[in-house]
């Protein structure tokens, strides 16, 4: 039963893949270079600015840096996890961006084609991220005992158990969602917020934001990032899980962590603040809603950056402490309310 | 006998104010306002070598100079007196006679040479100077390839420097970058003052 339709959709499918795929590989290099800049500039410095105007070739200078570096695997390491830990991180933030909306149908100019803006619309989206986000851990674990070196390893094992914790409570503000929006369905999810920011999740009071805040601390450890960048805490594990790795090797975890940083904040705006939804609702003045999209997103990149060069980094128990005594029984609490308020 | 008394510190219980406080991420939300003004405010980096240059007060001590009087003779009458208070024996001086009027007196350096790479800037010798003519002066980019170069000689020394005397300094100016075969420098435009706060 192959037509050309047939054909013609599979190689639209391939053409987003690839196009989203490099969108996803470029963005650490911009990353990189800004989230330089914004500490620059929040320690009143000016970050990279030699390689460039204003530094902006900072990136590509580290990356053949980083090409050219000896690959190093260590004496006693175990040599095939060694090998497939950097990608074991790498795959899974690449596939999340499989389920996440980043706009509504378009038309295709000169022909009638609609377009998604999105690769799939899974009606089990937000279970599917939460499943393949949290099958990135394994390449955390798997590079911190496959190093064979105690901060690895210590590193890997801190990694498990947050992510562990946080992978409830994040479930849980997932689940928040859910009940608001009637569906598992990120494009529905979105759907059902358009309208302008006050049908946004966030503003449904007075549950919305408790959710939302649920959701970024959890975020914030799964990815981790400071205030929770236990697993390759500096100061006690010199640099946790990927201590012995160098080179490129590095460079595929670095972005790993880059693009989850990308993937958390698109879930916060598909799941809280309306996706690709314009913020004035019936007053829009025309921006198109994939820009809205990138500008959120771009926000929440920011905003994570930011609290990294403000806050310092909890202790281990503390984390502990915040995940189970504190999130998740507000995270109960929330559960009830919302069922409270949808009835 | 004298019996210690132990202070017992009650550790104060979180009163509601502090509880609400928590909620609202009142000590996160003073920390991020912090850290976003100063992302907001002006950096304080000089971008030295690239565009700008910090020129040092008058009282700077860095490389040294001799001066002329204000018919172009050598002030220096080669007394060595600089080479006694040098502390670090790092100046050569040697005499000669000239009555040509090269100096201001009958007696010139034949030699007068300074090591660099030994100089501790202390000023000694610019205090042992009788008619002034050694000084140190404003320039303080001293690096070189070679240890040779670390050496100046008279005719080097002779030569006016690149801030002059009476300019005030203090400011950070101008400058631009130079590549040239004899070296990297940093040439700064004087009257193009650059503010920073």
């Amino acid at each position: 039963m192959v037509d050309t339709a047939f054909i013609v959709e599979v190689i639209i499918i391939w053409i987003k893949v690839v196009v989203v795929a490099l969108v996803l590989f470029s963005m650490p290099l911009a990353l990189t270079w800004i989230e330089r800049k914004v500490a620059g500039h929040i320690q009143v410095r000016l970050g990279p600015f030699r390689v460039g105007p204003h530094g902006i070739l900072q990136a590509f200078a580290d990356m053949v840096k980083m090409l050219f570096k000896e690959d190093v695997i260590p004496d006693r390491a175990d040599r095939l996890l060694f090998k497939i830990a950097p990608l074991l991180m790498m795959v899974p933030v690449f596939a999340i961006f499989v389920a996440i909306p980043f706009g509504d149908k378009v038309t295709l100019p000169f022909t009638d084609r609609e377009l998604t803006l999105y690769i799939s619309d899974m009606n089990v989206g937000i279970i599917y991220v939460l499943a393949v986000s949290g099958l990135a851990v394994y390449g955390v674990i798997f590079g911190g005992w496959a190093s064979n070196s105690k901060y690895a390893l210590l590193g890997g094992l801190r990694s498990s158990a947050q992510m562990i914790s946080y992978e409830v409570v994040m479930t849980f503000a997932a689940v928040g969602v859910v009940m608001l929006a009637n569906s598992l369905s990120l494009v529905d999810i979105v759907r059902s917020q358009s309208g302008g920011f006050w049908h946004w999740n966030i503003l449904y009071l007075p549950v919305g934001p408790v959710w939302f805040f649920i959701f970024f601390i959890a975020g914030l450890a799964e990815l981790n990032r400071i205030p929770f960048d236990l697993p390759e805490d500096e100061g006690t594990l010199a640099a946790g899980y990927h201590v012995e790795y160098s080179g490129m090797r590095f460079a595929f975890f670095m972005l790993g962590e880059y693009v989850a940083m990308v993937s958390i904040s698109a879930l916060a705006v598909v799941l809280f603040f309306g996706g690709w939804d314009d913020p004035l609702g019936p007053f829009a003045f025309g921006i198109p809603p994939i820009l809205w999209f990138v500008a959120k997103v771009m926000v929440f990149i920011y905003i994570f950056m930011w609290i990294r060069f403000t806050l310092p980094r909890y202790r281990y128990d503390q984390l502990m402490t915040i995940g189970w005594k504190v999130l998740i029984p507000i995270s109960m609490a929330n559960v009830l309310v919302t069922g409270f308020m949808r009835i | 006998m004298n019996e210690k008394k132990v202070k017992i510190v009650k550790r104060d219980t979180p009163g509601a104010l502090d509880l609400a406080k928590k909620t609202v991420f009142l000590d996160f939300i003073k920390g991020l306002s912090i850290t976003l003004r100063y992302n907001l405010s002006r950096s304080i980096t000089i971008r030295y070598p690239d565009e700008e240059k910090w020129i040092p007060y008058p009282r700077f001590r860095g490389a040294h100079t001799l001066n002329r009087d204000e018919e172009g003779r050598e002030l220096c009458v080669a007394c060595e007196l600089c080479v006694k208070a040098c502390p670090t024996n790092c100046i050569t001086v040697v005499p000669m006679e000239d009555d040509t009027g090269k100096g201001i007196a009958d007696r010139v350096a034949k030699v007068w040479e300074v090591d660099l790479a030994r100089c501790f800037f202390c000023g000694y010798c610019e205090d042992a100077c009788p008619t002034t003519a050694v000084r140190l002066g404003r320039d303080y980019e001293l690096a070189c390839f070679e240890l040779d170069k670390a050496r100046k000689t008279k005719e080097e020394l002779l030569k006016p420097q690149s801030v002059p005397e009476d300019f005030e300094g203090g400011i950070i100016v101008q400058a631009k970058l130079q590549r040239t075969k004899s070296g990297i420098k940093v040439k700064p435009n004087l009257w193009k003052k650059k503010e920073k706060k």
